[in-house]
C-alpha cells in the first residue's frame, strides 16, 4: 500500500476536501480504495499500524510448540503469558483515549506504537518463562492503538458512515491477529530452512513483527492529521480547537454509565476474540495432532474473518440507524453477540476437525461483527470524552479476555474444549446488559425516547460542559455533532433537521 | 460342522486381532524383552549439540527362545522422564502408543535380525533442537507392519531410577542480542527526534 504526495488543502478558512463533508469537515462518505488526504489516508493508517500491533502481539501463539521446548515453559506459564499479553492493554486503552482527547491520536497511538517496539525486539533474546511473560506484557500494550483508531476514525466520518469507518478500521486492524498466525509459521519455516536451527529460527522471525511495527508508527507520524482541519497542536495554537482539562474528560466519561455497560459486553465479544487467538493453535494442535503449519492456517482463519466480519458488523449497525436510529443498534449488537456465544459452546461440543473448523468459522463472524456493532453505538455515547469512552470499551475488552483466560484457560484444570464450551455461555449472560442501555433523545431496546420536551440531542451533548465552559464558547463542537447525530433518531426523523450541507450517504 | 467351527473360532479371534490391525497398541500389552542401556550416569547433565550418548541395545538371554521371530526394526528413542512431564499435556503419556507423546526424539533405527543375537549399540550426539529435560531411553521393537511389539528402557516400570537431564541450548547470539538493543533504541530515540522536529515545525511562522 503506497501513500505518496503530500497533503494539498491548506489549513484556510474554507479548506477543500476530496470526500463530501459535514460542518465539522467530517467525511459523510466512506471510500474504501481511495487514499485522499486527510479522511481516507487516516483510514489506511489507522488501519495497517494496529494490524501490525496485533501482528506483534500474537505473534508468539503460533510458535508456541518451539518456544515451549526452548524456554522450558508448563501450560501455567504459558496460559499465564497469555493473559499478561492482553491485561496490560486493559489499562493502556483507558490512558490512550484520555492522551487521544489531550494530544490527538496520531501522536498517541504512534508514541505507543514506538514505545512498545523494543518489547517486541526483546521477545528475540528472551531465555525463561519470567522473561516470555514480561516481553508478552508489554507487547501486548500496543493493542491500546485499537481506541486512537476509534478516536481518529470518529473524528474524520460522520456520524452515517461511522460504524462502518470504525468497524473497518478495527476489523482489518483485528486481521493481524488472524495473518500472524500464518505469517509467524512461515516465517519461521523460511528461516529455518536457510539453515538455522529451530530454537534460532523462531527468534529471528520476531524481527518481522517488530520491523513492520516500527515502520508503520513513522508512516503515522509522516502523514496522518488528527483532524479534518489539521493537527491538535496548530489548532489549539490558533484557537480553533481548544484545549480540555484531564479532570474535565475524565469525569464526564467515568459518570457515564453507558460506557461502563459497553465495556463489559465488548469484553466477550473482543475479550473473545482475543482469548481465541491465543489458544486455538495449540488447541487444533494438540487435539487434532495436526502439523504446526496446518494448526496456524486453521487458526488464522479465526483471525481473518474480521476481513469481512467487523466492517459488517459497522454496516449493519449504520444500515439499521438509517431506519431504527440508536434503537436499531443496540438491537443489533444484543442479537449478533448471543449469536455469537450460541456458536461458542457448539464449538466446545464438536468432535470432528471439520465441524469444528466449520462452527469456528461461523462463530467467528458473529464474534466479530458484534465487536463491529459495538463501535456504531459508542461515538454517541459521550463527544467531550469520546477518548475516554472508547477507551473505556476497549480495555473492558481486555479485562474480558483475562478474566476469561485466568477463569477457563489457565493451567489444566479445564480441558481446552470444555473451556470453549463455557465461555460461550458467559458469553450470552454478559451481553444481557445491553439491555439497560437508554438514551433519553433515542430510547433503548424496550423503551422509546423521553416524552419530555429538553430530551434533545443538544440536552444530552451540552450536559457534559457547564455554564462557565459554555460562554466560554468551549461546547461548540458538542452543539455541531448533536446536530449532527440527529440521524440516530431512525426513518421517522425530521428532514427540516438535517443541515443543508449533508449530502446524502453512499455506502461502498 | 468344522468349518462352521474354525469360521466361529477365526471371527471371535480377529475381534482380540481386530485393535492391533487396526493399529491400537497399547503400551501395557508389549512385552519387555529388549535390553538398554545408555551410557549417561544417574543425574548426569548432557549439554545439546555437544555431548555424545553411546546406546547398546540387544534381546533379553533370559526370555525364551523365538520370542524375537516378529521382530524387524528396532528404534530407539530418547524419551521424557515424569518430571519433565508435569502440566505440559503434549509430553503426555498414553497407553494407546498412537496417542502417545513420552518418547519424541528418536535417536536411532535399525533392522534386526533374529538369527544374529549379539547386542548392537550406536553413538548420537545429542541434537540441538533437544530441550532441557530429564529424559530416559527407550528401545522399541516393531513387526513387519511397523507395529510395536516389544520394548526395553533403561529406566523401572515406573520411570524413576537411572534418569539424565539434557542442557539445551539457548538458541540466541550475539549478533541477535546487539540487534535487538540496537532496534529498539532507535525506536525510542527516532520517537523523541519527531517530537522534537514537531516543537520545531510548530514555532516556525506560519
Amino acid at each position: 500500500m503506497e501513500i505518496k504526495g503530500k497533503a494539498t488543502e491548506k489549513e484556510s478558512q474554507s479548506p477543500k476536501f476530496t470526500l463530501p463533508v459535514d460542518s465539522e469537515h467530517k467525511a459523510t462518505e466512506f471510500r474504501l480504495l481511495s487514499v485522499a488526504a486527510p479522511h481516507m489516508r487516516a483510514f489506511h493508517l489507522s488501519w495497517v499500524s494496529f494490524f501490525a500491533c496485533f501482528v506483534s502481539t500474537f505473534a508468539a501463539p503460533p510458535l508456541l510448540p518451539i518456544i515451549r521446548d526452548n524456554l522450558n515453559l508448563t501450560a501455567t506459564d504459558i496460559g499465564n503469558a497469555g493473559i499478561a499479553s492482553v491485561s496490560g492493554a486493559a489499562f493502556a486503552r483507558i490512558a490512550l483515549g484520555t492522551a487521544c482527547d489531550l494530544f490527538g491520536p496520531r501522536l498517541a497511538s504512534a508514541s505507543l506504537i514506538l514505545l512498545t517496539a523494543p518489547a517486541v525486539y526483546f521477545t528475540s533474546i528472551a531465555s525463561s518463562p519470567t522473561s516470555f511473560l514480561l516481553v508478552r506484557f508489554f507487547t501486548g500494550f500496543s493493542l491500546a492503538t485499537f481506541v486512537s483508531t476509534q478516536f481518529w476514525m470518529s473524528s474524520m466520518f460522520s456520524a452515517r458512515v461511522v460504524g462502518t469507518a470504525n468497524g473497518a478500521a478495527a476489523g482489518w486492524g483485528n486481521l493481524g491477529g488472524g495473518a500472524t498466525q500464518l505469517i509467524m509459521p512461515l516465517v519461521f519455516g523460511l528461516i529455518r530452512d536457510i539453515g538455522a536451527l529451530k530454537f534460532t529460527a523462531w527468534r529471528i522471525a520476531f524481527f518481522i513483527p517488530a520491523l513492520f511495527q516500527t515502520l508503520s508508527a513513522f508512516a503515522v507520524l509522516i502523514f496522518g492529521k488528527d483532524l479534518p482541519d489539521g493537527n491538535f497542536r496548530p489548532l489549539q495554537k490558533a484557537g480553533a480547537k481548544p484545549k480540555d482539562k484531564l479532570s474535565n474528560v475524565f469525569y464526564h466519561g467515568i459518570t457515564n454509565y453507558r460506557g461502563w455497560i459497553l465495556a463489559l459486553t465488548y469484553g466477550y465479544c473482543f475479550g473473545v476474540e482475543l482469548t481465541v487467538d491465543n489458544i486455538i493453535a495449540e488447541y487444533f494442535y494438540d487435539r487434532f495432532d495436526l502439523k504446526l503449519h496446518t494448526a496456524g492456517i486453521i487458526a488464522a482463519s479465526f483471525g481473518l474473518a474480521n476481513i469481512v466480519s467487523r466492517p459488517a458488523g459497522g454496516l449493519i449497525s449504520d444500515a439499521v440507524a438509517k431506519r431504527f436510529g440508536m434503537r436499531g443498534r443496540l438491537w443489533a449488537l444484543w442479537i449478533v453477540q448471543t449469536l455469537g456465544g450460541v456458536f461458542c459452546i457448539i464449538l466446545g461440543r464438536v468432535e470432528s476437525l471439520g465441524a469444528s473448523i466449520l462452527v469456528m468459522i461461523v462463530f467467528s463472524f458473529f464474534c466479530q461483527a458484534a465487536c463491529g456493532l459495538t463501535f456504531g453505538v459508542v461515538p454517541f455515547v459521550s463527544r467531550r470524552s469520546l477518548g475516554l469512552i472508547s477507551g473505556m470499551t476497549g480495555g473492558g475488552g481486555n479485562l474480558g479476555a483475562v478474566l476469561t483466560q485466568l477463569i477457563f484457560f489457565k493451567g489444566s484444570k479445564y480441558s481446552k474444549e470444555r473451556g470453549i464450551t463455557l465461555m460461550g455461555v458467559m458469553i450470552i449472560c454478559c451481553t444481557f446488559p445491553i439491555c439497560f442501555v437508554y438514551f433519553p433523545q433515542w430510547g433503548g431496546m424496550f423503551c422509546g425516547p423521553s416524552s419530555k420536551t429538553v430530551a434533545t440531542e443538544e440536552e444530552y451533548y451540552l450536559s457534559e460542559w457547564n455554564t462557565e465552559e459554555k460562554e466560554k464558547g468551549l461546547h461548540q463542537g458538542s452543539l455541531k455533532f448533536a446536530d449532527n447525530s440527529r440521524s440516530e433518531r431512525g426513518g421517522r426523523a425530521d428532514s427540516e433537521t438535517r443541515p443543508a450541507d449533508e449530502t446524502p450517504s453512499a455506502y461502498v | 460342522m468344522a468349518a462352521r467351527a474354525l469360521l466361529l473360532a477365526s471371527l471371535v479371534l480377529s475381534c482380540f486381532l481386530l485393535p492391533a490391525c487396526y493399529g491400537t497398541v497399547l503400551f501395557s500389552s508389549l512385552q519387555r524383552t529388549l535390553e538398554v542401556t545408555a551410557s549417561p550416569t544417574s543425574g548426569q547433565v548432557l549439554k545439546g549439540g555437544v555431548d555424545k550418548i553411546t546406546v547398546t541395545w540387544g534381546l533379553n538371554q533370559t526370555v525364551a527362545a523365538g520370542t524375537d521371530s516378529t521382530y524387524k526394526t528396532i528404534k530407539v528413542k530418547l524419551c521424557y522422564a515424569p518430571i519433565s512431564q508435569v502440566d505440559r499435556g503434549w509430553r503426555k503419556t498414553v497407553d494407546n502408543l498412537k496417542k502417545d507423546r513420552t518418547c519424541q526424539h528418536k535417536i536411532v533405527a535399525r533392522p534386526y535380525n533374529p538369527a544374529n543375537s549379539t547386542a548392537q549399540s550406536h553413538e548420537w550426539t545429542v541434537e540441538r533442537d533437544v530441550p532441557t529435560a530429564t529424559y530416559f531411553v527407550r528401545a522399541y521393537a516393531y513387526d513387519a507392519d511397523e507395529k510395536e511389539v516389544a520394548y526395553g528402557q533403561t529406566t523401572d516400570a515406573h520411570k524413576t531410577t537411572n534418569l539424565f537431564q539434557v542442557q539445551a541450548i539457548s538458541g540466541r547470539h550475539v549478533t541477535m542480542d546487539t540487534c535487538s538493543i540496537c532496534f529498539s533504541v532507535f525506536s525510542v530515540v527516532s520517537l523523541f527526534g519527531f517530537f522534537y522536529n514537531e516543537k520545531r515545525r510548530a514555532k516556525r511562522p506560519q
